[in-house]
């Protein structure tokens, strides 16, 4: 117990850029995106300030910008009216942080509202300077704001928020919050420029979502009018062909079509050129004169398009994003004045009164839903406080209530909470309103059966792509689409994947990006061994794909083939199957057997061949598809065996769709043989080769040992080398010794050779003196022999000496030149 | 417990084939893997419950699951055969029972989930085992787990009714609670004593 709380204790620190949780085992990867995103982010910011500003010089004239003003003045006189109330019940919920604005709520109600609005003023300031007269007509306006809980936006956007810090009532309350503020300035110091922003930290998030929520509506700030207003056409585009086919089927649908045009802007109805301008939508009363300066300028059909596409597919500016997909998404045109207020209203009134009411059980029934699921809606985001999960309640009720027909269904949960995030409560809702009722149109109904066409469109699609080891692809590919691939991408992937779908208007990059990260993980699941790894890999890595640039440039390049007619068409030849599945079981009829063929439909075939009359009824239901099936079959139908399981079968026209079936199923199967047969050998080779490796290795090391020691041994012989050096050096010196030794002796002997001489002298004086003498002639003779001799004898000794020295030094010198002859 | 959901092991080498997913997936008489899916009403645990077994976690503010989310975990039993658990774990509003089928398909074990503070739930859970009796796999191994069993003193379910309810449809019953771990590896342990052995090839 204590370690998951410590465990979630720690989780709370790993949020990302955007409030939401990180998974432990993403942390690491997602710190080494922060800074690729940030780098993206500011790259996009300039390209798309860049863009818009030059959209504005072109479209806008100041003209139309001074009604625009006026415009939203009135709006927000009207609003104020409107909304305090509301607000004022928000701010009471409020806790903590915010204590301080519910005093200031109370106390300055009409500004309240102005205040609200301040963030777009500050907006057209930046972009125009005539603003700065608006500025000076409320100069006591610009004053008291500054207490205003709202500071803190502007803290965070505009620098010369230190000119209003002046007097407030609670000073003493706010002076607690000050440092924190004082580091978010400080954070964030150069924010003139409306798009340069990283706001990556949580809290400033928090902040900025809870100020957002104070306003229940804001206006997309002038700038983006363009792009919305090229977005409102299609919508009522869109609303046209809806309203015809409704009429023609008898429509049970009362969505936004129907509301909008009893919402008193018949205008809309009547307009059916393609390009016709916006302003002549809920706000014809108020905007005529725009509307009449704007038709004139009648820009759309300049509009760049490709230009805008592109910015798109890179990503829209984490602070431009609320209101760029708002514009896509038309919400101006789709909004119905006081039609949110209604159903809020409706709710709570109808509330007491119906309670027992049976038509009232199903809104019940959403309204239990929708509190179950509040809390469990990116549980713990800071911004999902007690206020934000009222903003969430609100706002999906006044969905359910507004298109019964859907009502709540698990997932809205968490695109409200996405859109609450980005934009004002209102904004929230007809956002949401545009994406559910159009976008998904049908995919989130009781049914669900659009969803489940989905699945077989995709299936069809993915065959041709890859294999999936028995794992059905709508496994997996069921819950991205339902969740629109929040919770299964990281964030920043999914908002860049958001953003491309809700500027197409359908849901194509759906199943772009669902085939990029087939195309992406297909390749690792090749090493998969079963359908449970397969699929446990593909989450996995689906969830670190950090690299959202990547993802969506290879969704919307790599995928050009996948287009939305190609989808409409392979919609209508899926659907039938779907809707006699539903409708047989909405009966209680037994064709739930083949409820599992929606989902793969060849395989019950093979694995279920009893069920195959009850399988045929979906094939009457379902002519088209399984017409398309034969056509593309008919070829390769002549000439193919097939089981015995065949012959049981009763009629030949069943056989005969049959044996396409199956035949079809054996062709993908033989595809998918092929193309792991393929898989193995590329395996194989990559082994061999890694096997080659090895032995390479094995002789690369066998050759270093080698090496190794043909070195060890050379060092040997050096150092015996160096040993003889030494020796031989010795044995010089004992040379130079003995020599010395020998001349010594020469000396030695030349010496005793004079002292003989001398001697040899001596003693002939001797004789020569005693020859006279006569008489000692006689002895005189017989010593000169003896003396003689013994001079003699040294001499013979000092040769013989010398003939010894010569022949020990040469007995010596001859080992020596051996052992230097071995080295 | 160990988490052994995570990437497979690629020295052994074997590469699924096509129809494994359709079987309930044995591999061998010591290696059993089995398809098992989760169903339920909405909040009643079962995401808890996926997450208690093969993490070793609970968090009380779990998210919503949208369509089905897949784990797997491995468990050894006493007879020392290992059971792979491929684990799919459905969304629980009403109207995703429209894709429930695409789930219990081909699915050997079906764990029905209510809570014993919510009869409406013991009611879903009676559908769903109806579902599955007309339409699972006819040799499906279910059981009927009683979730959230800590909140005793909200109890409105009582135990008996459940085993009954078990008893009378062949499924066995536990009561469970993912938050205090109570029972959960019992009910996967029970599960997998109670699969069917493949006959020795």
């Amino acid at each position: 117990m204590e370690k998951s709380f410590n465990l979630l204790h720690i989780i709370q620190h790993r949020r990302d850029g955007y409030g939401f949780a990180l998974r432990p085992q993403h942390i690491q990867r997602y710190r080494e995106y922060a800074n690729i995103f940030k780098e993206e982010e500011e790259e996009r910011s300039y390209k798309w300030s860049y863009f818009i500003e030059q959209q504005q010089k072109s479209n806008h004239s100041s003209s139309s910008e001074e009604e625009r003003r006026a415009k939203l003045q009135a709006e927000a006189d009207e609003l104020r009216e409107e909304t305090v109330s509301e607000r004022g019940r928000q701010e009471d919920d409020s806790s903590g942080k915010n204590s301080d604005s519910d005093g200031s709520t109370k106390s300055y109600p009409g500004k309240e509202v102005q205040l609200s609005e301040q963030p777009e003023k500050k907006v057209q300031l930046s972009e125009q300077p005539e603003n700065e007269v608006q500025r000076s007509e409320q100069p006591e306006k610009e004053v008291q704001l500054s207490e205003k809980p709202q500071k803190e936006v502007q803290l965070s956007e505009e620098p010369e928020k230190d000119l209003k810090l002046s007097e407030q009532p609670e000073k003493e309350v706010q002076l607690s919050k000050e440092p924190q503020k004082e580091v978010q300035a400080s954070q964030i110091p150069g924010r003139e420029t409306l798009l340069s922003k990283e706001s990556d930290k949580q809290g400033q998030l928090l902040k900025e979502t809870k100020t957002r929520k104070v306003k229940s509506w804001s206006w997309t700030r002038p700038s983006l009018h363009v792009i919305e207003n090229m977005m409102s056409s299609r919508v009522r585009n869109i609303k046209d062909l809806k309203d015809r086919h409704n009429t023609i089927n008898g429509d049970h649908l009362p969505s936004i079509k129907k509301t909008v045009s009893s919402g008193g802007s018949s205008a809309v109805e009547i307009n059916k050129e393609l390009w016709i301008k916006e302003a002549s939508d809920d706000n014809v009363d108020e905007s005529t004169e725009e509307s009449s300066v704007d038709s004139k300028l009648g820009p759309e059909s300049f509009f760049p398009w490709k230009e805008l596409e592109f910015l798109v597919h890179e990503g829209v500016p984490k602070d431009l994003r609320g209101e760029v997909w708002q514009a896509f998404v038309g919400v101006k045109t789709r909004r119905v004045e006081r039609y949110y207020e209604g159903l809020l209203a409706e709710e709570t009134n109808t509330e007491q009164s119906k309670e027992h009411n049976n038509s009232k059980a199903a809104p019940r029934k959403w309204k239990k839903q929708i509190e179950k699921d509040i809390p469990r809606t990116f549980p713990g985001h800071p911004a999902l406080d007690e206020r934000g999960r009222d903003s969430l309640r609100r706002v999906l009720v006044a969905y359910a209530r507004h298109n019964p027909s859907v009502g709540y269904c698990q997932a809205m949960n968490f695109f409200a909470g996405l859109l609450l995030l980005l934009m004002p409560e209102e904004n929230a809702f007809w956002t949401l309103v545009g994406i559910l009722d159009d976008y998904f149109d049908g995919y989130y109904t009781e049914e669900m059966i659009e969803s489940q066409v989905d699945q077989l469109v995709f299936e069809e699609l993915i065959l041709n792509h890859l294999d999936y080891l028995g794992v059905q692809v709508a496994w997996i590919s069921g819950p991205w689409f339902l969740s629109i691939f929040i919770n299964m991408l990281p964030w920043e992937s999914v908002l860049r994947v958001w953003d491309v779908l809700l500027f197409e208007g359908n849901r194509v990059m759906l199943f772009r990006t669902a085939l990029a990260l087939m195309e992406l993980y297909g390749p690792a699941l090749v090493t998969t061994k079963d359908a449970g790894d397969a699929i446990t890999l593909l989450q996995s890595l689906a969830g670190s794909t950090f690299d959202s640039s990547q993802l969506v440039l290879t969704a919307c390049m790599g995928y050009l083939a996948v287009t939305e007619a190609r989808l409409l068409e392979l919609r209508e030849k899926h659907r039938p199957a779907v809707l006699v599945v539903v409708e047989e079981r909405s009966k209680g009829g037994r064709i739930w057997k083949d409820s599992k063929g929606l989902a793969s439909k060849l395989y019950s075939f093979k694995h279920d061949p009893g069920s195959l009359v009850e399988e045929k009824k979906v094939s009457e239901g379902d002519k088209s598809l399984l017409e398309s099936h034969s056509s593309n079959l008919d070829d390769f139908l002549s000439g193919l065996s097939v089981d015995s399981e065949v012959d049981s079968l009763p009629d030949p026209q069943e056989h005969v769709v049959w044996l396409k079936v199956e035949l079809c199923r054996l062709m993908e199967e033989k595809r998918s043989a092929v193309l792991r047969a393929e898989e193995l050998e590329t395996a194989l080779m990559e082994m061999v080769q890694q096997d080659n490796r090895r032995q390479l290795s094995a002789k690369v090391e066998q050759l270093e040992q080698e090496v190794a020691d043909l070195r060890q041994v050379l060092a040997d012989k050096k150092e015996q080398e160096a040993a003889m050096l030494k020796v031989l050096m010795r044995v010089e010196q004992e040379q130079k010794i003995t020599e010395e030794a020998r001349i010594g002796a020469e000396q030695d002997a030349a010496a005793q050779r004079y002292a003989v001489n001398v001697l040899q002298e001596k003693y002939e004086k001797a004789m020569a003196f005693t020859w006279s003498d006569g008489a000692e002639s006689a002895k005189a003779l017989s010593s000169p022999r003896s003396v003689s001799s013994s001079v003699e004898s040294p001499r013979r000794r000092i040769g013989l000496f010398g003939l010894g020295w010569r022949d020990r030094n040469k007995d010596k010198d001859k080992p020596s030149n051996d052992d230097s002859g071995t080295s | 417990m160990g988490c052994s959901s995570s990437l497979p092991d690629r020295s052994t080498g074997r590469l699924g084939g096509l129809n494994v997913s359709e079987s309930g997936g044995v591999v061998d008489a010591k290696n059993l893997r089995v398809k098992l899916v989760l169903l339920g009403d909405s909040g009643v645990g079962k995401s808890c419950i996926v997450l208690r077994f093969v993490r070793g976690q609970f968090d009380p503010t779990s998210k919503v699951t949208i369509g089905a989310s897949f784990l797997s975990q491995t468990i050894a039993l006493q007879d020392s055969t290992t059971v792979k658990f491929e684990i799919w774990d459905t969304a629980g509003q009403e109207r995703y029972a429209a894709l429930a089928p695409l789930y219990y398909r081909g699915a050997a074990v079906a764990v029905i989930v209510y809570d014993i503070t919510s009869p409406e739930t013991f009611t879903k859970a009676q559908y769903w085992v109806k579902e599955l009796q007309k339409h699972g796999s006819p040799d499906i191994v279910m059981a009927l787990v009683a979730n959230k069993a800590d909140l005793h003193e909200k109890r409105e379910v009582p135990t008996q009714d459940g085993i009954d309810y078990a008893e009378k449809n062949g499924m066995f019953f536990i009561e469970t609670s993912a938050k205090t771990a109570d029972n959960i590896n019992q009910l996967f342990e029970e599960i997998g004593k109670r699969l069917p052995r493949p006959s020795s090839t």
